[in-house]
């Protein structure tokens, strides 16, 4: 289940076959130093992985013992990085192995030491347990306060102001509840201000109160978002894949982000815009996995480790927004993890489950399921509706990729023009534009979801339909039976054509709304645009077949009873439209049919995802998060993409042939120099060579690192100067630093990596490509007949992706890093 | 922060009071679809009902009968009625509500504060110990027009130096509190210039 198997993933599996071990040097080692492992440890520890990493690691706790030193950790924010920095995934889980090696091995000595080895094998279990209860009933305050909110626009529950409409006229048994969606203990505005119940006064109240409470909500969320935490706008989506995929950014994941985020997408999902929060749901599960990562410091403090909870949380986040847990463990694995091997799978799994219990406990919407729209199904489905479903993935992917273009268009606008400096300007305009709009529609009106659940659901119960169940009603029938047969009546009819309409605002708010400096998702507007698309083909086909039982096509199923189920239809739209969005297949698939609890249609679901891929990817390469990737320039590196290129590394790697490499060596530069060459240059990292003449790797040191180990050197080694030797290999000359008069040496070896990656000059990019991405790479060095010649970073790598794939676009390329 | 403390504690006094007030509307009922046959045609109609003591609502008949509307008049008609227990918990709504209202107002009202009174108070505070160490955020922060100036509260207030000036508050404890305050203040600014200004992010 690897997506990019980086080859870390086995560790700790001692004998494993064609393992490497490097038995020479433990023996070494352990003659050079007193505290070293036994030969026996040395085997089962040093084993699969194929780096010498281990081997470095190793050394360093050899050392630590051996010599008095204490762990590289102690140099306090190594292993640490800088905002909008890419991790080196190698080195975080070569420090996880060691710091768990150092663990057992101690586990023998005392029985405190054995209970902390138990600590440690079970935090990770213990975490996303943690994760779960949080993200669930975090997930249940903002179901519970949106849906009241969102009431609150149309009216008040004056006996329990905190009960929603719905929940206000739950124990009610007013008859009129079924025809009108109202009794009498909730208010609506025009009533509360002692006006009539119906007329023009009323209406235009209702109207104002409606636009103004929107308004309202809107600004609040716009304005908190501006003032406590600006990461907060936004789906976070494609933010999240780019950090699972390795990338820092400080503060998307903090405390502040989490309440603004939680706040605000209550606020803006009331306010009525064309949002959904299941997006943002991700977003605040990452937020959560990360503060409370921070409480187990095997996770906290190594973000190569990090990473597999947050994609737990992830998967916990959309368990929680569409109640589906497996569906929440697939879109992990299918969309936003980069790194995701088994053990997080059945910790995603786990976290899901724990979510998707803890929300379902809460019952925020008093069905008894986690989301407004759940709906049961039960109906069988003729062959020949196959047709129909494939058309509707077609649709679903031309309406998607409509949309894709147009919002990155608008997105590209905002952010270049003078539009990205009034947001919140934007966002009370938007707002006025959609509810102005939205009032007169009754699909408009009312919430998104609710507007789902209407498509959705199927006619012959009892519920409030705006006409869409206006079928008309058989005269002869007897009995029990549905007495209502498939002929639309004249309320279907106008319902239809309000959805259309209703379709093309959707479609065109949703446009202008996504992006916004807002918290606002996507899958809520993209399900509801398929759904009335959905809804209409389905209200077609069946009356396709009631006026025409007989033909061929419906094999003859049709004539005696009603055979086809518009809110079917409207499903499969809405799998359709997303799957077009999103790209997703299987995770949207699962998602979906666990959101009506049946598995009877997992093919149509399947022929249409996949018709919506089809027609998605010809008409544009990339799905809505990967066009926001690559509108806001973040270094991501996509496992799935192909490519063809005769370039070799020595093509693309830094520095062209004229510029001299920045590099240090091993053991002739004095601190000054060092200072001189951090000073002069911004790279990140130095490769450290035997010496000027003779370019010789000898191993690759982080820019951070040298910074915090040398101001660490200069508050703690006494006689330390401008003119002492840097070095960077252990010699065996201790004594040398000791004479009196020398100035001491400043030993830099720890924070040396002795195993950096390296490749030849005529590695051809595809290989290079590959290494980045399935190791997780920041970094690989270039050398030519052993000599180093340059650096290829991953930022290079994602400039060389994109000069392939724009030969002929002229834009300057900005990239982070 | 003690922002977070005053939230809690008052939640906390909330709370107490909250789970005082009686619940008047009911956390169960029997929810009834029933199928009325009028003579000429069969109508669904949804009825609800009180739940009797055993919870069980297989036995459950609308109370007061049928109610046939359309001859206006009161008649038992004989109804097949299909009725689903169903459960809810009004207490954790009422609770989660208010604990929601809490933390917008009590948002909005810090919102205020460092939009109104935090600029004045440092300024008074800081005097003559304005230094420009960064010239770069002076000029991004005035740049932008209207729209970014409507809510730049603690912009306005702390875009130059920041930690030291903080020292003339007394207390060590308040002292840590600002200087967190003003470590979060710095992000917050680093997090708009991304967005806001630069539009590097989260377009």
């Amino acid at each position: 289940m690897e997506r990019a198997p980086l080859k870390f993933s086995k560790n700790g599996q001692p004998h494993s076959p064609g393992s490497v071990t490097y038995q020479a040097t433990t023996d070494q080692l352990a003659n050079g130093h007193p505290l070293a492992l036994s030969e026996d440890e040395g085997i089962i520890d040093i084993t699969t992985s194929g780096t010498m990493n281990e081997r470095h690691m190793d050394e360093q706790i050899n050392i630590s013992h051996g010599s008095g030193f204490a762990d590289s950790d102690d140099i306090p924010g190594i292993g640490q990085y800088e905002d909008f920095h890419t991790i080196d995934w190698q080195r975080d889980l070569a420090r996880d192995r060691m710091r768990h090696r150092y663990i057992v091995k101690r586990k023998q000595n005392s029985v405190l030491d054995l209970v902390k080895g138990a600590h440690d094998a079970w935090s990770g279990w213990l975490c996303v347990l943690l994760v779960g209860l949080v993200t669930g009933s975090v997930a249940g305050i903002i179901d519970i306060g949106s849906s009241w909110m969102s009431d609150l626009k149309y009216g008040l529950c004056p006996e329990a102001f905190w009960l929603n409409k719905e929940q206000c006229c739950w124990s009610s048994n007013e008859t009129s509840f079924e025809d009108t969606g109202n009794c009498s203990q909730w208010l609506s505005w025009a009533e509360v201000m002692g006006s009539n119940k119906d007329g023009v006064m009323a209406y235009i109240l209702e109207y104002v109160f409606f636009v103004s409470w929107a308004l309202l909500f809107a600004s609040l969320a716009a304005a908190l978002v501006r003032m406590f935490a600006p990461y907060a706008c936004g789906s976070g989506i494609p933010e999240i894949k780019t950090i699972l995929s390795g990338f820092i950014i400080r503060g998307y994941l903090g405390k502040w982000t989490l309440i603004i985020k939680s706040v605000g997408i209550m606020l803006s999902v009331s306010s009525g815009l064309s949002l959904g929060k299941e997006g943002p749901m991700v977003h605040i599960a990452s937020c959560i996995g990360n503060i409370l990562s921070y409480l187990f410091p095997k996770y906290g403090r190594n973000e190569a480790k990090k990473r597999e909870i947050l994609s737990a949380a992830a998967a916990a986040g959309v368990s929680v927004a569409f109640g589906a847990p497996i569906g929440g463990v697939l879109f992990s694995l299918e969309e936003v993890s980069y790194y995701f091997p088994l053990k997080t799978m059945w910790r995603s799994f786990f976290c899901a489950l724990v979510a998707a219990f803890v929300l379902r406990s809460i019952n925020p919407f008093g069905n008894e399921h986690s989301v407004l729209f759940y709906v049961e199904y039960n109906k069988p489905w003729i062959f020949f509706e196959l047709i129909p479903f494939v058309g509707l993935g077609v649709i679903g992917g031309v309406i998607a990729y409509i949309f894709i273009r147009l919002n990155l268009k608008w997105c590209r606008f905002r952010k270049m023009s003078r539009l990205g400096q009034y947001p919140v300007t934007e966002v009370l305009v938007v707002t006025a534009v959609t509810t102005v709009i939205s009032f007169p529609n009754a699909f408009t009106r009312m919430s998104t979801s609710q507007l789902i659940y209407l498509l959705f659901s199927q006619c012959g119960g009892v519920s409030y339909n705006h006409g869409l169940c206006d079928y008309i009603v058989n005269p002869n029938a007897t009995g029990t039976t549905n007495p209502t047969t498939s002929e639309a009546g004249p309320g279907v009819y106008s319902a239809v054509w309000l959805l259309m309409l209703t379709l093309v605002l959707k479609l065109v708010l949703t446009v202008f709304t996504f992006g916004i400096k807002v918290p606002c998702g996507l899958f809520i507007p993209s399900l509801c645009l398929g759904g009335i698309v959905g809804r209409i083909v389905g209200i077609g086909v069946q009356q396709l077949a009631y006026h025409y039982p007989h033909i061929w096509i419906f094999a003859g199923e049709c004539s005696t009873k009603d055979c086809i189920t518009p809110g079917l239809y409207a499903m499969v739209g809405a799998a359709a439209v997303l799957g077009g969005v999103t790209r997703m297949t299987v995770s949207l698939v699962v998602i979906m049919f666990e959101l009506t609890g049946g598995v009877r249609y997992i093919v149509p679901l399947m022929a249409a995802a996949m018709a919506s891929k089809w027609v998605g990817d010809a008409l544009g390469k990339q799905g809505i998060y990967d066009a926001h990737i690559m509108l806001n320039a973040y270094p991501f590196l996509d496992s799935k993409d192909e490519f063809a290129t005769t370039a070799l590394a020595s093509d693309v790697m830094q520095p062209k042939h004229t510029d001299p490499l920045s590099v240090l060596t091993q053991d002739s530069m004095t601190v000054q120099d060092v200072e001189t060459v951090l000073k002069e240059t911004e790279h990140n990292g130095f490769p450290v060579v035997v010496s000027r003449e003779s370019q010789y790797l000898v191993g690759f040191v982080l820019r951070r690192d040298l910074i915090l180990a040398i101001a660490n050197a200069k508050r703690t080694l006494e006689g330390l100067r401008a003119d002492s030797i840097v070095r960077f290999v252990q010699t065996d000359s201790h004594q040398e630093s000791n004479l009196p008069g020398a100035s001491p040496y400043l030993r830099l070896d720890k924070i040396l990596d002795m195993a950096p990656i390296t490749i030849t000059d005529q590695t051809p990019m595809e290989t290079v490509v590959d290494m980045f991405r399935k190791l997780g790479l920041r970094q690989t060095l270039v050398t030519h007949n052993g000599r180093l010649l340059g650096i290829i970073t991953k930022k290079d790598i994602l400039r060389f992706i994109k000069q392939i794939d724009q030969e002929d676009s002229t834009s300057p390329i900005v990239m982070f890093h | 922060m003690y922002f977070q403390c005053s939230v809690f504690a008052v939640l906390c006094i909330f709370l107490s009071s909250v789970s005082q007030v009686e619940s008047t509307y009911e956390d169960a009922r029997c929810k009834c679809v029933c199928t009325v046959n009028n003579g000429t045609m069969a109508i669904k109609k949804l009825y609800i009902a009180t739940v009797p003591p055993n919870n069980d609502c297989d036995g459950v008949m609308p109370l007061g009968g049928i109610i046939d509307k359309v001859d206006n008049k009161t008649e038992e008609l004989c109804p097949r009625c299909i009725c689903t227990y169903e459960s809810r918990n009004t207490t954790i709504i009422k609770v989660v509500v208010i604990i929601v209202i809490w933390i917008i107002s009590l948002l909005v009202i810090y919102m205020v504060f460092l939009m109104c009174l935090d600029p004045l108070l440092n300024k008074r505070i800081k005097g003559n110990y304005q230094e420009h160490t960064n010239e770069d955020d002076e000029t991004v922060i005035v740049g932008p027009g209207l729209g970014v100036r409507e809510f730049s509260g603690p912009s306005s207030g702390n875009s130059s130096g920041s930690a030291h000036p903080m020292g003339m508050r007394s207390g060590n404890v308040l002292n840590r509190v600002g200087h967190q305050q003003d470590k979060w203040k710095k992000q917050v600014l680093e997090q708009r210039r991304n967005i806001y200004d630069k539009h590097t992010m989260l377009n």
